[in-house]
This record gives structure tokens, C-alpha cells and sequence, in this order.
């Protein structure tokens, strides 16, 4: 069937703000689905309430509105937009709900919009868990079914239908399982579920066969309107079943099924997405009882989502682009296969000649509190892939793109069971082995380094497999091998310059990193990775390797195994023997002169304090790239992004953002500059290294410069001495600050500057590690946790309290600034930057200071040198300005700034690194008049033991955008884009520390008058009694015990909006910690500032008067 | 031993077996079903030793374009001569190395882990292993599998072939698809110099009369008094073995009474002594237009064509047809292997991905030989055997090429894919439905004619 000439334009619904399930993969998968249509000549309009995405940058769709993912507010759009079509398979499952909800209040009809892609009972039947079991049993699918019973006779007969043990019993309505359990005999059943039908409170459980330890494999499927169906891409789970596929270390393709097995479950698949009648993309979870070869359908996604971006980067295969175009008519055959090009089509299954490994990164390096037990639900904040041509090497690139700090496994101490910072004496003691076993067991992020130590400690494959709940063979004999590798290079005991030509390929074929073998050839000190003996070091390897001429090859993503040329230029870098020259994929062509190869470092996985920004970053500065006429080459590792699509840049690497890989991918290309200012910390953090290494790499034929601001200016503006002294002599401010390198030093600095202080260790992102600190006992409790070494100092800062806080962005070109916006935080300074809710423009910050703020701004750009992106956090304090921090680099609000004034910062910002001026440049002006609120999303509900209160460390996991003509209207919008209700009636309840208690008045007052109820313990409700005349209802405390508490009303539904400005000690910090975990349990809103309590109030008083237009984004700046 | 294998799936792909090959095995009305062996018996427990050395140490690959490639010999202990081809097949390398259609050939995996499952009793394509030598990146010493009963080593070895991995396959499959097949050959770097002597004198295997090498002898019914579930005895097919996968046999006998029979068989036999009702012709290694047995099946199919009996044809059958019925067949500049081409029905405009194995094609009546090896190698002008003329009804969505004939008026078709899959998907499985209702309906009109 030809493309739909009926359809002309087409509503595009985005998946919301970045958070713990639902990550990057969508903007990816939204921004083909846009380009795809645009191109084809639709008229598209975005919906989106999250500015970081280039999916809502304005050359991506032709009408976009940056407003909050509500029903409501998507039908108010449809009624101004008037679409023919909605498209709502690209925006994960916050899109699907909204399309799915439309169309069963019969908006969608009402005004004429046809759902395309995936239609309504497609979405139901795979939605609703009863109707997908009739529909899996009408085509004889096997499910895992769960049977209901109310009686021990029942449970036996049930056991009998089922027909072999384990069995799982689960009582019906209890609260956390209690009662549950896995029965291997009669005896525990009738045992087990006696106690489960004793706890239900309808006394039923549900006998269900157990599948725990059945392998679990994904089928990413097309079909098209014509029914020609494809698999993309099959994919293994690590982890047996239990754990949830995106916290499941994965493998493509998969390793263990024969073909038999796999064409058994093809045809599954097919027959599925055919039953349901999916046009598009889908994903089918299958779970196989290894050792009988039984099968189970777990479940379809009838759109695509993380799997599919996973599965387009591992196959080269453009899932959603295909997906978008059938749904608007096309047949898979009538489409060429993008990868090759004309003279094939898009209607084949790729295939491999590569392994792909993808793992999860989790949060738990920052959250040291948080449970890091994984199971079905989603703990990882985003994911790194690697691709090798055997499994080990894809392994041991992927762990290196992880970021944790070390890049390969080490032999596993005590120090990697300490929760904090590593610890020098424990790191010579070696894990116990109960730590081990119990680290096999329980699947936490921790499991990946103890399969690779059981082998090093010489346990058997049976031994680890009955272990770890049964871990595949096939995988625990590869992470054998590892650990049989790493043994020879250790064995090998010798200096880098000893490494024979044939280690070092054997060693390297495996997927052996330089710092690995270095390690290795060490013997793993204790003193850790990057301080290793002289001739024994990470450089000391490269040098040897290439002295051996030992590089890797670069092997084109191709989606064929070679079998057509391939036109997309997408690689990633192999270590195989010999020598023929036609082993080379890659031969980079020659260079014209006038165009210089520029190569851009992406962030990597996606994680706390470094999420999609700057991955938008990586894209804006290739798109400078290319319009200044070079070529732009991009280096990252994350699957879910719009930098790794094969057709962002002009040659794409996807491999671990390390020194050792950027080295060779820079000597292959021949490249003439690296930009390391747009992917965030991670590539910062390259600076100093790459610095170092490029004496040797000039041997080596290479030219090439960092472009942008040098990594001394880097430093300069990092390093807290350095930044000082540069305060020292010119005419900003900072805050009274030292820097400790033993307790001693910092006691002494602690003394002088005076309590309250702000400490934190220097070189960090996200504020891992600051505290704002009021007494000794705190300070030597932060001491005893902290790490503290010469090279690694503590920084301690005047605590600057009831501060309004500023972020600057800005860029400069030695002679100019250009400052993009000032950002006013609504909550006072002491809230991490990245979790503060922020206002352009400026809200309550006088003319004068703003002028201040503008002339430091360009001080500290051109007295730093800088040349291209920075961002400054200022403070206002007592009406005084002090520089917070500079960070020589993009920041995490330059999308926001680009959306707020369209002002895209950070493609300027690119251009003048790659050498441009501003004076040169074309510079849009701020073309809105509204107020843009840029507000935080929390992952509380999904990381258990986490105190659910912004603070100094940043927690949040992404961010929306609101704008409008008031400041209150846009607050109330970016609010209800977090996906938290605003409250516009109900209860309250009240709970401020001594000092907030003076504002409490005012504002319980506008909440009274607005028709709230109130609610506070004894002290507050006499102070608003007393002082401001208000009704308040009293209820006691939580540490009290007695009822009504705050949670007893939480739980009774009179709660509706907490004001609670968290006590740094007594009791209350517990009863604090306590009411907010169950608010975000129960999603009831809450404030944690004054400021912020006050802006809610605003934003209840709009909200009562109803919901404020949607505005377009009027911002262009092509 | 009694291996169940994957269930849910449908019923034709369900494996039941002791080893060996037996698909009449306890099929309705069949009293004595015929065994044949598979290539996986000599890896079960009591099966008779074999005298192969086992092969150690460096070898090398030498192709004739010059280029040499180094790697760790497995397998057998001797030298590989043949025409390198690859699969692009993720899975089913026990399939692919014991179809015949590789006689002659040395093959190479693209997918770089061989062996990850091992090798399983009951599901080999033949009983032999076909592929001269394999060449692969990385062989797979632990296999992990419920059904696995030794590794692909073990089965190279048992049958005398040799191995090498540690090769660069992609620089290799990239060599093929630039410049075309290729002739090479491998074994002991020791021996370098005299296998470079070997490759310059070497010929092609197409000149060899390879369909005699793998074919049966003689004919042997697979499930003599095969009936339907109402006693009804099933229509007999003659099953012409040019290199058949068993796979093909197994399908075959859910719908027919099979007589199993060498390329030569004489049509006057079939017809008078067996009495068959239908012919198949199944694939089979190289030249479809070589003078020996692959041109007596010919003869065979126009035989059967002409007649108005039900003929289906698969691979090198699709092929004979095609120079039956007068078109040209010619060498493929590196041919279709693997478990994902993409096939257009020209009627229906569906696709199909389908497994295809073959070097050589039928060209299409009008566009030509598409895609043609740079030598140039074709049949030449034949004569129209049938009387019958052909329509092109399938083609290869990627590069255009003839996968699949309807001869007009007559109740026979031929594809130049796999059906049978093993290894490779089930899409193109009703083909073989179509064949069974084509035959169903001769029987009518044949009984319809009798009684009136």
C-alpha cells in the first residue's frame, strides 16, 4: 500500500521529562519519527513537555508545544491544531496512555482524529493482562497463568493442574507479598499457602507455575499494513527471569537458542503482532525453560520503546523511522533499506557478525543509601551498548563505558563492599567469600564483578550457575574465559616493553583494555588502577601496542554481516589478527583540505546529574560541525540517544568514551580537533589524559587540538586554588572558602569560616558528596565517610543562607560574551542547580544586580580564556553577589535557555570553538515574551531508601519546561508536567522548622481563603491559631504514636498538598523522611522550601481558575 | 534416547527422534518405515569410531586472489580445497554443514561464534557433512545446549572435514562480495607452499558431476501405506534427491507417501512401477546445467511437466525447471546464503524472508541474468523441453533475480528458496500446502476421468 495522501498532518506525542523507565530512547525514537514524516511531506506538531529533547527543537517539527503530557491539555491542542492523524506509538507509555485515554472518552472521534500506528484494541489487547491471556490462548500461545484459589483443597487441585513443582503462591490483596512464597513439594505448598490465604484479606492466593531461572530472550518485530512481518533483532537476557529486561545485563543476538528454538519463537512473535494487528514496531518477551525447552509469552509492547532503540543501534535497522512511515501507508518492500541503499529494501532481517552487550547504569554510586536490589522494577537511569566481535571483548568494552571510576573488573576487596568513597586500608583485604556468594545471589549492580571474581577464585560453572539462580552456561564459560585471560597476563608478571606481539593481540582479541593489562601485568595494586608502578602503566601498554603496530580495526554496523555495501557510516573498533589490508572496514577517504575532520565526545549512559542535555549538546555542536562545511565525527556509547543515530553525524564511533579508544579513533580519522566541551563531565574528564597523551600521538602521525577552551583554562576554572587566586585578582566575589587535605586542615578551615558550612570534594559532578554541615559532630561524621587525599581534597564553603541563587549560560570568544540567560532558582542557594525549579528571565533580581551579574560574567569568560560554552552559578546574599562555580563546559540548561529565548547556545557555542567569532555571527534575539519555568522530575518512587528532599546532591533524573505569560501560570504548567497533581481543593498539612514559621502565616491564610483545610501538630497549629487567627485541625505527631498522625491522614485521603521545610536534626528529620516517602508513595505533592510553598500557592490560585492555554513555541532558529 | 523437542511449535517442526532419520516413524498405516542415518549419529554414545587424525596447530586460508590468512586449524587433520562461499545464518549451523547443496564448497560463518549450542541428535539435513572446509572467526569449545551431544569440532572430525577459525571472516565475506566467489584452499601453514602449488592448479568444483557425490543410489520409500486420518491412502510422490535435506523428505511425508529416489531414476519407472501420483525435485550442489545427473533430473521434470503431473521444484530444482522450459541459468557473482532474503510474491505482493542457499540462477525472461558472476559462467542457449512456457512469480526484493516459476497450464511451480527452512524461517512453509492441493486436485480430476 502507498503512502496516505488522506493524511496531511500528523500530532506526534513525545514520552515527557527523562526518568527512571522511560529515558533518552524516546527522544531518539521521536526525532526519527518527526524527521521521517517532515520529509515526507507531513505537517507535523510535537507535543512534548520536556525542553532538553532535540526531538522539540524547532527544525524538527513544524508546530511544537512544550506543555504538560496531560489528556486535557493534548485535547486542548487537538481542538486549536486540528490534526488528521495522531501518532502515539513513539512517546513510550506516557504517549500510549494519553492516545488510549483519548480515544476511549471518544475525543479522538469527536474531533476526527484517526489514532495511526497502533490502533485502540491493539493497545488494549496488549495492555489489559486479561484480554492479552484470551488472546494468547485463542492462538494457542503458552502464558504463565495464575489460578485462583480459596481453599488448601483447591490449592492441591490447582498443583495437580500445573503438574510439577516449584510452585509460587501469592496471596491475593496484601499489602508487600506477605505470605507468599516458591513451594518445591506438598508439604511447602500446603504450608506456604495455609499462611497466604490466613493473610489475604479476601483469604485467596493465586498458585502460579514459578519461572524463576527460565532464560529471558526479546524479539524486536515490524509489521506493515500489507502484513509483511520482520524480526529486527532477537536479544538474550544475562539475568534469568525475575529481573526486569531494562535492569537485565543484555546480549544481541542471542547466544543459546538453536535454530529450531529461535525460528519456534519467530513464529510466536509473528503470530502475536498479527493476532493484535500492530502496524509498526513491537517487542515480544518470551521466557524458555532451558532444560525442557518449554516456552511462555510474557508480554508485548505495542510500540516502541527501549528495547527497539536498543536493537536499531545493535542492528543498524531504523526502528522508528520505519515504524512512523508505515504508519502513515508504506509497505516495508516500498521502503529501501536505509543501511544500504537502493537496490535492497527494508523488508529483510538483519544479521550480525557481532556481539552486542548492553548493560544498565545505576544511580547507586550516588544514592549510597538507596536498595540496589534489582527485580522488576526499573532502578537504571540509562544504559551503555559496546559491540565486539566476541562476546568478551563486547563485555569488556561495555563495562569500560560504564563510568563508575574504574574502567575494567578488578579483583573484588572490601573496599568495593564499603558504601562510600573507596577505602585505602580496605582495599588490600580481599572480599570474603560469604560476600561473594551472597553478591552471586541477590541480583544487584554488584553481580556483573562477582561472576568475573568466582572464576578468578577458580569456582566451577555449576558451582556459580546453581548460585546465581542459573545464569545461563554459555555466559558463565565467557566470564570464565575473562578471568582465565586476566590470570596469564598476570602470570605474565613483565614490563609493558616485554609484551610480546603475540600476547598482546591474544590479549587485545579478547577485549582487553590498555588499562586492563597494565592493571594486570601490575598485579591489581591496591593503590588502584590509575596509579600504577613505572613502566607498568596505561600509557606505558599503548606505547608498546603501537610500537607493535597493534590497532584496532574499524567495522561498519551494516545490518548484513557485510553481505551488501553499506552507505551509513557507523562503526565500532575490533582487535583481530592479521594483516590484509581488506580486513579494514573503515579507510578513512582522503582529506580535502579546506575541510577539517572534527571529532565530538558524546556523555555516555545517561545517569544522575548527566542526562539527555548533553547529548543534545553532542548533536548541536555536529550540527555547527557540518554547517561550518567540516566533517564531524561523534564518539559515544549510549543506545537510547539522537547522537548515536547513524545519520546525526558524518561518521559515528560507538565506543567506550576512554582515553585508550578516543586515542585511536582520533589517530584513524587523522583528526584535526576534538570538542570536548558538549558531553558534560565525561568528556571534560578526558581533557587532562588526552592532554598527556598527545606528545605520543604526534609521533605517531597525529595533529590534532583541543579545541575550544585549553585543558589548562579547564583547569584553571576546575580547580578550586587556581580559581581563587584568579578571584583574588580580579573584581568578582566568592564566598569565603578553604581546601582541606586532611581532617586536620579542614577542622582548621572549618574554624575560621564558621558553621554553617557547605563541604564537598572537589572534581565532581553532580554534587556527589555536599553537605551542608551546622556542627562538629557533623563534620566528623562527613569526615569519617569521606576520602580524603592530597589529590583528592575536600572543599569547604561559607554556607550562604536564604541566598537567591543564579545560573548563568553563556559562551565567549576571547574578546566577546554572549550570555544566553539568568536563571533565577525559585528555591534558595544550599538545592543542587540541576534539582532547583528556575525561572527565565529573572523573577525578584534588581536591574543593578543583573548588570553586575552581565559584567562578571564577561570578566570571568575572557579572564579565564575561555573559548566557547561556560555557566556560572552566582549567589545574591544580603544583596551582595558571589560567584558560586564555573563550569567550563555546556550546561544541563542550554536546551532549556535555547527553548526559553531561542538562543541556541550551545550550536554558538560550537561554532566559536571550532574557531568562529561572535562578532561574526548572526545572533537571535529573545524572541518570547514569556515566562519559562524549567522544573525537576524525582526518581523517589522507584529508589527506595532515598530521603525524598532535594539538597545539595542532585537526585533529580530530568526536567520539564513551562511557559507562559505570568510567572504563576507558567510554574502551575511546568508543575503538572512533573506529572504530579496540583491540588485545587482539599487538605493540607503544615510542617516548617522554627525559623519558616514567620512566612507560614500569609501563606496558610491565601491556602485557607482559596477553601484549603489545614492540618499541623500541635506547635504550628497554635502558632497559626494564635498569631494568625486560622482554623487548623491538630493531629499528632508521627514519633508520638498515637492517631490521627500526618500519615493516618495521608492514608485517609484528607492530604492533598505537604508544605514541610525538612529540620536538619532531632527527631523530626525521621518523621519528615518518613511523611515524604509516603506521599510519594501515595502521590500527594509536596514542598520542601518557603519559596516554593509560596509559587504552589500562586499556581493553585490559576489552577482554580482554570488551566491556561497552550502556548506554541515560537523560537527559530535554523 | 527420546528427545522432545521445542514445544508450541506447530506440529511439522516437532523433532521425535532416537537419531538416525526416519520420518515415517510411526506415521498412520506405515508398518516398516525406512531409516536413514543422520550426520549427528557418530556423535552418540556406542556409535562406531571413525579413523580421521584431528587437526592441531597453525594453519593457513589461501584464496586465489593471493591473499592468505592465518588461523588455528579444528576439525580433521587435512587439507580444504574448494569454492569459498559464506551464510549470513546467525543460527542452524548443523543444518548448513549437512546440506548437500555445500558439496563441493568451503564455508564461512559470518556469524563469529560457532558452535555456541553445540550439535543436537535427529536434526542434520543428511547424513554426511557437505562443506570441504569450514572458516570461521571463533570455534565455541563449550557449547551449552539440552540437546547438545558434542561440538561442532566433534562432527567435523567424525566426518573427516577440516576446520580453521581465528580467520578475519568479515575481510574474507568481503573479498566474496566484491569480487565473487572464489577459489581457495586451507590447512597446515607447514604445508603452505604446497597448497599454493594445489590452488594454482585447482578447478572448479562445478565441473565435478556433484549431484552424484551426494545423491541416493537407488530408490526407497520413506512410509510405504502412509494414509490420512480416515485410512485413506495419502497421494504418492517421487522425491528426485539431487542433494535433498531431509527436512524436505520430513514435510514431504506429513503429506505424501515419499518415494525416495536418485536423479536418474527413469520416468517410465516412476510411472509404470511405482505408479506415482506427483514429483518433487529437490536442491543440490553445483552447476544446474552439468551434463551428468543433474541433466537426466531434467529430462525427468519436462517428462512430468509435459504430462500434467503435479510437479514442485526446490533450489537446484527450481533451476532444472528453468532450463526445461528453456532459460538460461547462470553463476551468481556470490549467490544467496542465508536465513534472511527477502522475496516478492509478484501476484500477491507480499514478502516472505526466506533461507536461500545457492550460487547459480534462472534468468528472468526479460531483464536477464541479474547480479552474474564476473566470469560470466552460464548455461548457454537451451532447448524448451516442456512445451510449456513459464511466468516468473517470484523475485528477490534486493536484487530483483527469478526465485520462483508457475508454469503456465500446468499444475507444477518451482522456488528457488527453502520452504523446509532448517536453518532459516517457517515464512514460506505454505508452499508446500500449495504443492499438497495442487496434487489433491490432479487426484480428483484423475478420479472425476476414471468414473466417467
Amino acid at each position: 500500500m502507498p503512502r496516505r495522501d488522506d493524511i496531511q498532518k500528523v500530532m506526534i506525542l513525545g514520552s515527557g521529562p527523562i526518568r527512571i523507565g522511560q529515558a533518552a530512547e524516546f527522544d531518539f525514537s521521536g526525532s526519527q519519527a518527526c524527521r521521517a514524516l517532515r520529509s515526507d511531506g507531513y505537517e507535523v506538531v510535537l507535543v512534548n513537555s520536556n525542553p532538553a529533547t532535540i526531538q522539540n527543537d524547532p527544525e524538527m517539527a513544524d508546530r511544537i508545544y512544550i506543555e504538560p503530557l496531560l489528556p486535557d491539555v493534548v485535547k486542548r491542542i487537538l481542538e486549536i491544531e486540528k490534526p488528521d492523524a495522531l501518532l502515539a506509538g513513539m512517546g513510550g507509555q506516557t504517549a500510549l496512555n494519553i492516545a488510549s485515554n483519548l480515544a476511549h472518552s471518544g475525543v479522538l472521534a469527536e474531533l476526527s482524529v484517526e489514532l495511526i500506528g497502533c490502533d485502540l484494541r491493539a493497545i488494549d489487547e496488549a495492555e489489559d493482562r486479561d484480554l492479552f491471556n484470551q488472546v494468547c490462548s485463542e492462538i494457542d500461545l503458552p502464558i504463565s497463568q495464575a489460578m485462583a484459589c480459596n481453599s488448601i483443597e483447591e490449592v492441591l487441585a490447582a498443583a495437580d493442574e500445573l503438574g510439577k513443582y516449584p510452585i509460587l503462591i501469592r496471596p491475593a490483596f496484601t499489602l508487600g507479598g506477605l505470605g507468599g512464597g516458591t513451594a518445591w513439594n506438598t508439604g511447602e505448598l500446603v504450608e506456604i499457602a495455609s499462611q497466604g490465604i490466613l493473610h489475604s484479606q479476601i483469604g485467596q492466593v493465586l498458585i502460579e507455575e514459578s519461572i524463576l531461572g527460565w532464560q529471558e530472550f526479546e524479539y524486536e518485530v515490524m509489521r506493515d499494513a500489507s502484513d509483511n512481518c520482520i524480526i529486527v533483532c532477537t536479544m538474550e537476557n544475562i539475568d534469568p527471569m525475575g529481573i526486569h529486561t531494562g535492569e537485565s545485563i543484555v546480549v544481541a543476538p542471542a547466544q543459546t537458542l538453536s535454530d529450531r528454538d529461535h525460528q519456534g519463537l519467530r513464529d510466536a512473535a509473528l503470530r502475536l503482532i498479527r493476532r493484535l494487528d500492530i502496524k509498526g514496531g513491537c517487542n515480544v518477551q518470551f521466557t524458555v525453560n532451558q532444560d525442557t525447552g518449554e516456552f511462555r509469552v510474557i508480554e508485548v509492547n505495542p510500540r516502541v520503546s527501549r528495547s527497539s532503540a536498543l536493537a536499531s543501534k545493535a542492528t543498524g535497522y531504523p526502528i522508528a523511522r520505519m515504524a512512523a512511515l508505515i504508519a502513515v501507508g508504506y509497505t516495508l518492500d516500498e521502503l529501501p533499506n536505509p543501511i544500504t541503499g537502493e537496490g535492497t529494501t527494508a523488508a529483510f532481517e538483519p544479521t550480525l557478525d557481532y556481539a552486542v552487550v548492553k548493560i544498565p547504569r545505576w544511580p547507586f554510586d550516588k544514592f549510597r543509601t538507596a536498595d540496589r536490589t534489582l527485580g522488576t522494577s526499573m532502578k537504571s537511569t540509562g544504559e551503555v551498548m559496546a559491540i565486539g566481535r566476541n562476546f568478551e571483548e563486547a563485555m569488556l568494552k561495555a563495562i569500560a563505558s560504564l563510568e563508575y571510576g574504574q574502567p575494567h573488573p578488578r579483583p573484588l576487596t572490601l573496599a568495593d563492599a564499603s558504601d562510600g568513597e573507596s577505602m585505602d586500608e580496605r582495599a588490600h583485604e580481599p572480599l570474603p567469600d560469604d560476600i561473594l556468594a551472597n553478591w552471586l545471589k541477590v541480583a544487584t549492580d554488584r553481580r556483573l564483578g562477582a561472576l568475573v571474581e568466582a572464576f578468578r577464585r577458580g569456582m566451577g560453572i555449576e558451582e556459580v550457575r546453581d548460585g546465581t539462580g542459573n545464569i545461563t552456561r554459555w555466559f558463565l564459560h565467557r566470564f570464565k574465559k575473562i578471568a582465565e585471560m586476566e590470570a596469564e597476563i598476570v602470570a605474565a608478571d613483565c614490563e609493558a616493553r616485554d609484551i610480546t606481539e603475540v600476547q598482546m593481540r591474544t590479549w587485545k582479541g579478547l577485549g582487553f583494555t590498555d588499562a586492563h593489562i597494565a592493571d594486570a601485568i601490575a598485579g591489581f595494586p591496591a593503590s588502584g588502577w590509575n596509579r600504577l608502578p613505572e613502566g607498568r602503566t596505561e600509557i606505558d601498554v599503548m606505547k608498546r601496542r603501537h610500537e607493535l603496530a597493534i590497532h584496532p580495526r574499524f567495522r561498519m554496523v551494516d545490518s548484513c554481516a557485510a553481505e551488501f555495501a553499506a552507505v551509513t557510516p557507523y562503526y565500532y573498533a575490533t582487535y583481530e589478527g592479521g594483516s590484509a589490508p581488506l580486513g579494514v572496514d573503515h579507510v578513512p577517504a582522503e582529506k580535502k583540505e579546506e575541510r577539517q575532520r572534527l571529532v565530538v565526545i558524546g556523555s555516555g549512559p545517561i545517569r544522575i546529574g548527566q542526562g539527555i542535555e548533553f547529548d543534545y549538546g553532542a548533536v548541536h555542536a555536529v550540527q555547527a560541525i557540518r554547517e561550518a562545511g567540516h566533517e564531524a565525527i561523534i564518539v559515544n556509547n549510549n543506545p537510547e540517544t539522537v547522537s548515536t543515530d547513524f545519520d546525526t553525524s558524518d561518521r559515528l564511533y560507538f565506543e567506550p568514551l576512554t582515553t585508550e579508544c578516543v586515542a585511536e579513533i582520533l589517530l584513524r580519522e587523522g583528526a584535526d580537533g576534538i570538542l570536548l566541551q558538549f558531553g558534560g563531565q565525561t568528556a571534560i574528564n578526558l581533557a587532562l589524559p588526552l592532554d598527556d597523551r598527545m606528545p605520543h600521538l604526534s609521533e605517531q602521525g597525529l595533529s590534532c587540538s583541543m579545541m575550544g577552551t585549553s585543558p589548562d583554562a579547564v583547569d584553571e576554572a576546575s580547580d578550586r586554588e587556581r580559581f581563587e587566586a584568579f578571584g583574588e585578582r580580579s573584581i568578582i566575589r566568592l564566598p569565603n572558602g578553604r581546601t582541606g587535605k586532611t581532617p586536620a586542615a579542614i577542622r582548621a578551615a572549618v574554624a575560621e569560616i564558621g558553621y554553617p558550612v557547605l563541604v564537598r570534594p572537589s572534581y565532581v559532578l553532580g554534587g556527589r558528596g555536599m553537605e551542608i554541615l551546622t556542627d562538629d559532630d557533623q563534620l566528623e561524621t562527613y569526615m569519617a565517610d569521606a576520602y580524603i587525599a592530597p589529590d583528592k581534597p575536600l572543599l569547604v564553603d561559607e554556607y550562604l543562607g536564604g541566598a537567591i541563587e543564579l545560573d548563568v549560560d553563556a559562551v565567549c570568544d576571547g574578546e566577546d560574551v554572549l550570555v544566553g540567560a539568568v536563571m533565577e532558582h525559585l528555591e534558595e542557594a544550599g538545592i543542587h542547580s540541576g534539582d532547583s525549579t528556575c525561572f527565565i528571565p529573572t523573577q525578584n533580581v534588581s536591574e543593578e544586580i543583573l548588570t553586575k551579574v552581565h559584567e562578571w560574567t564577561k570578566e570571568i569568560g575572557i579572564g579565564l580564556n575561555i573559548r566557547g560554552c561556560f555557566n556560572i552559578q552566582f549567589c545574591i546574599c544580603r544583596n551582595e553577589l558571589y560567584v558560586l562555580e564555573v563550569n567550563p563546559r555546556g550546561s544541563r540548561t542550554f536546551p532549556f535557555v535555547a527553548k526559553a529565548t531561542g538562543i541556541p547556545l550551545a550550536r554558538i557555542a560550537a561554532h566559536i570553538t571550532i574557531g568562529d567569532q561572535l562578532a561574526n555571527m548572526e545572533i537571535p534575539r529573545r524572541q518570547t515574551d514569556a515566562v519559562c519555568v524549567k522544573a525537576p522530575v524525582f526518581p523517589f518512587l522507584k529508589l527506595r531508601g532515598l530521603d525524598p528532599a532535594p539538597g545539595p546532591e542532585m537526585k533529580s533524573t530530568g526536567e520539564v519546561m513551562g511557559s507562559h505569560v505570568d510567572a504563576a501560570s507558567a510554574y502551575l504548567k511546568a508543575r503538572l508536567a512533573t506529572e504530579l497533581p496540583v491540588p485545587t481543593r482539599g487538605g493540607v498539612y503544615l510542617t516548617v522548622k522554627d525559623e519558616d514559621k514567620g512566612h507560614l502565616i500569609p501563606m496558610a491564610r491565601s491556602l485557607q481563603e482559596m477553601g484549603f483545610t489545614l492540618h499541623a501538630t500541635q506547635g504550628t497549629a497554635r502558632h497559626l491559631r494564635d498569631v494568625g487567627g486560622l482554623d487548623v485541625e491538630t493531629c499528632y505527631r508521627i514519633a508520638e504514636g498515637q492517631s490521627p498522625d500526618a500519615l493516618d491522614l495521608m492514608r485517609t485521603g484528607k492530604i492533598h498538598l505537604i508544605i514541610n521545610t525538612p529540620r536538619n536534626s532531632g527527631g523530626a528529620v525521621l518523621d519528615g523522611n518518613m511523611m515524604r516517602r509516603l506521599a510519594v508513595e501515595l502521590n500527594i505533592p509536596f514542598v520542601t522550601t518557603m519559596s516554593g510553598a509560596r509559587m504552589e500557592c500562586q499556581a493553585i490560585a490559576v489552577a482554580q481558575e482554570g488551566m491556561p492555554e497552550p502556548r506554541r513555541l515560537i523560537v527559530d532558529y535554523i | 534416547m527420546i528427545i522432545t523437542g521445542f514445544q508450541g511449535e506447530s506440529e511439522g517442526a516437532r523433532v521425535t527422534v532416537t537419531g538416525g532419520f526416519s520420518p515415517g516413524s510411526g506415521q498412520l498405516g506405515v508398518s516398516k518405515a525406512f531409516i536413514a542415518r543422520d550426520a549427528a549419529d557418530l556423535l552418540l554414545p556406542n556409535s562406531p569410531s571413525h579413523e580421521h587424525a584431528e587437526a592441531s596447530g597453525r594453519g593457513v586460508l589461501l584464496l586465489a586472489d593471493g591473499s592468505r590468512h592465518e588461523g588455528d586449524l579444528f576439525g580433521a587433520a587435512t587439507i580444504a580445497e574448494g569454492e569459498l562461499v559464506f551464510t549470513t545464518n546467525m543460527t542452524g549451523y548443523q543444518e548448513s554443514l549437512t546440506d548437500p547443496s555445500f558439496a563441493g564448497q568451503v564455508l564461512t560463518f559470518t556469524w563469529p561464534l560457532l558452535g555456541n549450542y553445540g550439535i543436537a541428535a535427529g536434526i542434520s539435513e543428511s547424513a554426511g557433512v557437505w562443506p570441504r572446509g569450514v572458516v570461521c572467526r571463533e570455534l565455541m569449545m563449550e557449547p551449552d545446549h539440552r540437546h547438545c551431544i558434542g561440538t561442532v569440532h566433534d562432527l567435523l572430525l567424525a566426518h573427516g572435514v577440516p576446520g580453521i577459525s581465528g580467520i578475519d571472516t568479515r575481510a574474507v565475506t568481503r573479498r566474496v562480495r566484491e569480487y565473487g566467489v572464489i577459489l581457495s584452499i586451507f590447512g597446515p601453514i607447514e604445508k603452505e607452499a604446497e597448497m599454493v602449488e594445489i590452488l594454482k592448479e585447482m578447478e572448479s568444483p562445478d565441473l565435478a558431476d556433484l549431484a552424484d557425490e551426494v545423491s541416493r543410489d537407488d530408490p526407497v520409500f520413506l512410509n510405504e501405506g502412509a494414509t490420512d486420518t480416515e485410512g485413506k491412502p495419502l497421494p504418492r510422490v517421487a522425491a528426485l534427491d539431487c542433494g535433498i535435506k531431509y527436512n524436505i523428505l520430513r514435510e514431504l511425508c506429513t503429506r505424501f507417501e515419499v518415494l525416495w529416489c536418485p536423479p536418474d531414476v527413469d520416468w517410465s519407472e516412476l510411472c509404470s512401477t511405482f505408479q506415482i501420483d506427483a514429483l518433487f525435485c529437490s536442491n543440490g550442489p553445483g552447476d544446474p546445467a552439468h551434463p551428468g545427473k543433474a541433466t537426466a533430473a531434467r529430462r525427468t521434470l519436462a517428462q512430468a511437466t509435459k504430462q500434467g503431473v503435479p510437479v514442485m521444484g526446490i533450489c537446484l530444482g527450481h533451476q532444472l525447471m528453468g532450463l526445461a522450459s528453456g532459460l538460461r541459468t547462470y553463476k551468481l557473482r556470490y549467490g544467496h546464503r542465508g536465513g534472511n532474503q527477502p522475496v516478492l510474491d509478484i501476484q500477491t505482493q507480499k514478502v516472505s524472508i526466506t533461507s536461500q542457499n545457492h550460487g547459480f540462477a534462472v534468468e528472468d525472461p526479460v531483464k536477464g541474468m541479474l547480479a552474474p558472476h564476473p566470469s560470466g559462467a552460464n548455461s548457454g542457449e537451451v532447448d524448451n523441453l516442456t512445451g510449456c512456457d513459464v511466468e516468473v512469480r517470484f523475485i528477490n526484493a534486493n536484487d530483483r533475480t527469478v526465485e520462483g516459476l508457475d508454469v503456465k497450464g500446468r499444475p507444477a511451480f518451482t522456488i528457488q528458496y527453502h520452504p523446509e527452512a532448517c536453518p532459516g524461517p517457517h515464512d514460506a512453509n505454505p508452499l508446500f500446502d500449495r504443492f499438497e492441493n495442487l496434487v489433491a486436485n490432479h487426484m480428483e480430476v484423475k478420479a472425476n476421468a476414471k468414473t466417467r
